[in-house]
């Protein structure tokens, strides 16, 4: 049988030790996030709220069915996405902890795309932006073509990931690279204060490491829907390492 | 040689026809796993990319015991017979293939110099290779063998994936060791989590056993240790944090811990110092500390550890001249700051205290702030003299001061035992 390898060994290890990293992170991040909200408007007169958040939550309990009974709206995103109420202390040093095991993690995984080879399949390519068009014209037309039972063809691409696939597992190591650079830049505004001005300042920075948290979320939300999708091969192939989709055309196009 | 005589075995098995005066299509067939329907289309690349990513073939030969290097120079041996085996093969078939062969031969030669072990960890010889009976595969028994490799054009320019023969029982074996060795992470990652959790935020996930521990604490704490070292190893003397004009000031809260104390003290107020190197303790008024020292004045920023900051126009006295007028205890690296005044909630007294390295206390930008905006202190701000430590966060920026004691040892902080670092630098 022929198989292809696809991921190294440290790639992989690096690859699914950042769910639990990026959960700690994310959920101890939020209650660090509570003590002190980045968005804030005057306090509402009735309420006295001034959070962004806690309006949001405010909106989930009175909108969404099952939540009406919610102990404290304003509290709703904090407590069901943070690691609860009164939890600064502990919430840092769980993410201090998370933070560095993350930075080795970002190594390890380097480490792993330069003894693989593997970065190469992640660097952008000048005709990325018309195949990116190629593959999201093919998604945009999947419904469409589903409904009028058409044959509708994936495009056809020689390359490990497809554009859209490469922009996105580019951006995320560049997005966990710019998380620890404004994470640094905010926990050591005065020793390191050029990287915070690099990102426009202290306050500003906690802007990014925000958004940059987002952008983890976005991003792995819709990855694992699409792995899921694209079958087990896909999945199996980010823990065994190798698949069983071998492009044969490839194997014979070498040849000429 | 020993070498020769086993590249001979290896090369004699994977092309058994060869010997037996068969034709080329037999023995690339053969090499190429039996699913090839179109056998001419891999001879070419077989033969030209010829032995990259090797893997050991140590059961084909029967030593598993083999070392790597030895496993590559049999394949080399094996390779290059192969090749000989071949050119004659190709000769016997007709002048016309003269050419093809002719080139064959040097690609080969190119091929073997750039053998190279392939780097995967978990492929390592004595785990890949199950030894599986010749007789029921059809593929050879050799786990992973190389089909091709594309020569490589630039530097940066994506390479095909490298194609490895499998037989399909060594496939399941390894996906099950793999997917096994992967769940038992996963375990201990779950296992992991719920110790080191806090123990509210179990609960609220429904789990109901007491996971607080010692071990727990101590591991967080160990975190924030190396957290904190890191602090220590970033500060320096000489590294001035960033200085602001007037344009640049925002409002500043009160931030009391607790209730804001009644302004009586102010009246009364004394700074102690202790742990002197004369072994006294000294009393100082502050009409006396701002007449003795020179004033400082900057705008710096204030960094809250619940993330807020402020920009303010501070003035005071360099703490490091006070620790020149009043020297203290020759081996002092810690200084224990306090204000007996502060108070908590409910307005009882609460005295708060925190530890503040000397190191940090020397540095320049490091005052005993008299005024905020041009005026004296009020009662809110600390009056009439706090601490204003801008590479520390804004919980070590004791408000009115009541008492200095320096001291050898690391003195306990307020916020240690709710989990803060007692570092605290920024």
């Amino acid at each position: 049988m022929l198989v292809a390898k696809r991921h190294q060994l440290l790639v992989r290890c690096s690859h699914w030790l950042n769910i639990p990293l990026l959960l700690g992170l994310i959920l101890s991040g939020i209650s660090i996030y509570w003590s002190s909200p980045v968005y804030q408007h005057k306090p509402d007169p009735a309420t006295g709220n001034f959070d962004v958040a806690a309006d949001i939550g405010i909106w989930i309990c009175a909108h969404l069915p099952g939540q009406h009974h919610s102990a404290s709206p304003p509290d709703w995103i904090y407590n069901h996405m943070s690691l609860g109420p009164g939890m600064l202390a502990p919430a840092l040093r769980i993410h201090w902890l998370c933070a560095y095991l993350f930075m080795l993690n970002g190594m390890v995984y380097a480490a792993g795309l330069v003894m693989g080879g593997g970065w190469r399949s992640l660097l952008p390519r000048r005709t990325d932006v018309v195949d990116a068009f190629r593959i999201f014209r093919y998604y945009l037309g999947v419904p469409f073509a589903k409904l009028a039972h058409r044959e509708w063809l994936h495009p056809r691409f020689n390359t490990k990931y497809n554009a859209l696939q490469r922009a996105a597992y580019f951006s995320v190591p560049v997005a966990g690279f710019l998380s620890i650079a404004t994470g640094w830049a905010i926990h050591k505004p005065m020793q390191l204060h050029w990287l915070a001005a690099l990102f426009g300042g202290f306050d500003t920075a906690r802007v990014w490491h925000f958004w940059l948290m987002w952008l983890f979320i976005f991003f792995v939300v819709p990855h694992v829907i699409l792995v899921l999708a694209d079958g087990w091969d896909t999945l199996r192939a980010m823990i065994v390492g190798w698949s069983a989709k071998v492009d044969r055309s490839e194997v014979i196009e070498s040849d000429q | 040689m020993i070498n020769e005589e086993k590249g001979n075995s290896v090369g004699s098995e994977d092309i058994p026809s060869t010997s037996t005066g068969s034709n080329l299509e037999t023995t690339q067939s053969l090499a190429a796993g039996s699913e090839d329907t179109n056998p001419t289309a891999p001879v070419g690349a077989e033969t030209r990319q010829g032995v990259e990513s090797v893997e050991q073939p140590a059961n084909a030969d029967g030593s598993p015991s083999s070392s790597v290097g030895h496993a590559l120079q049999t394949d080399k041996v094996a390779s290059s017979v192969t090749a000989k085996q071949e050119m004659e093969e190709l000769a016997k078939t007709g002048p016309q293939n003269a050419n093809l062969s002719a080139s064959i031969v040097i690609e080969r030669s190119e091929a073997v110099e750039t053998i190279q072990q392939s780097g995967d960890a978990d492929e390592s010889p004595s785990l890949s290779v199950e030894p599986a009976p010749r007789i029921d595969e059809v593929v050879p028994p050799i786990a992973v063998e190389p089909l091709f490799v594309k020569k490589q054009q630039s530097f940066f320019e994506e390479q095909p994936l490298p194609v490895i023969v499998m037989a399909p029982r060594v496939l399941r074996y390894r996906t099950r060791r793999d997917v096994l060795g992967f769940g038992i992470g996963a375990v201990a990652a779950a296992a992991g989590a719920e110790f080191l959790l806090p123990q509210n935020t179990l609960s609220r996930l429904g789990v109901r056993r007491d996971m607080s521990s010692p071990r727990k604490e101590w591991m967080l704490n160990k975190a924030l240790r190396i957290d904190d070292d890191v602090a220590e190893a970033l500060y320096s003397l000489n590294r001035m944090v960033p200085t602001y004009t007037k344009s640049h000031i925002t409002p500043i809260k009160n931030n009391y811990n607790g209730a804001t104390p009644d302004p009586g003290y102010i009246s009364g107020w004394n700074l102690t110092l202790e742990g002197l190197d004369s072994g006294l303790s000294v009393c100082l008024d502050i009409r006396k500390l701002m007449n003795r020292f020179p004033m400082h004045e900057q705008i710096i920023r204030f960094v809250c550890v619940e993330g807020w900051s402020a920009i303010a126009w501070w003035a005071g006295l360099r703490f490091d001249d006070l620790l020149r007028a009043y020297p203290p205890m020759s081996q002092a690296k810690w200084a224990r700051v306090e204000s007996s005044v502060n108070l908590d909630n409910s307005g009882n007294p609460d005295p708060y205290f925190v530890s503040i390295d000397l190191a940090t206390a020397r540095h320049p930008q490091t005052l005993l702030v008299t005024h905020l905006s041009g005026q004296p202190l009020t009662v809110e701000h600390g009056a009439p003299l706090r601490l204003l430590v801008p590479v520390k966060l804004g919980l070590k920026n004791v408000k009115a001061i009541t008492r200095i004691t320096y001291s050898v040892k690391e003195p306990r902080d307020y916020w240690t035992p709710y989990g803060y670092s007692s570092y605290d630098g920024i």
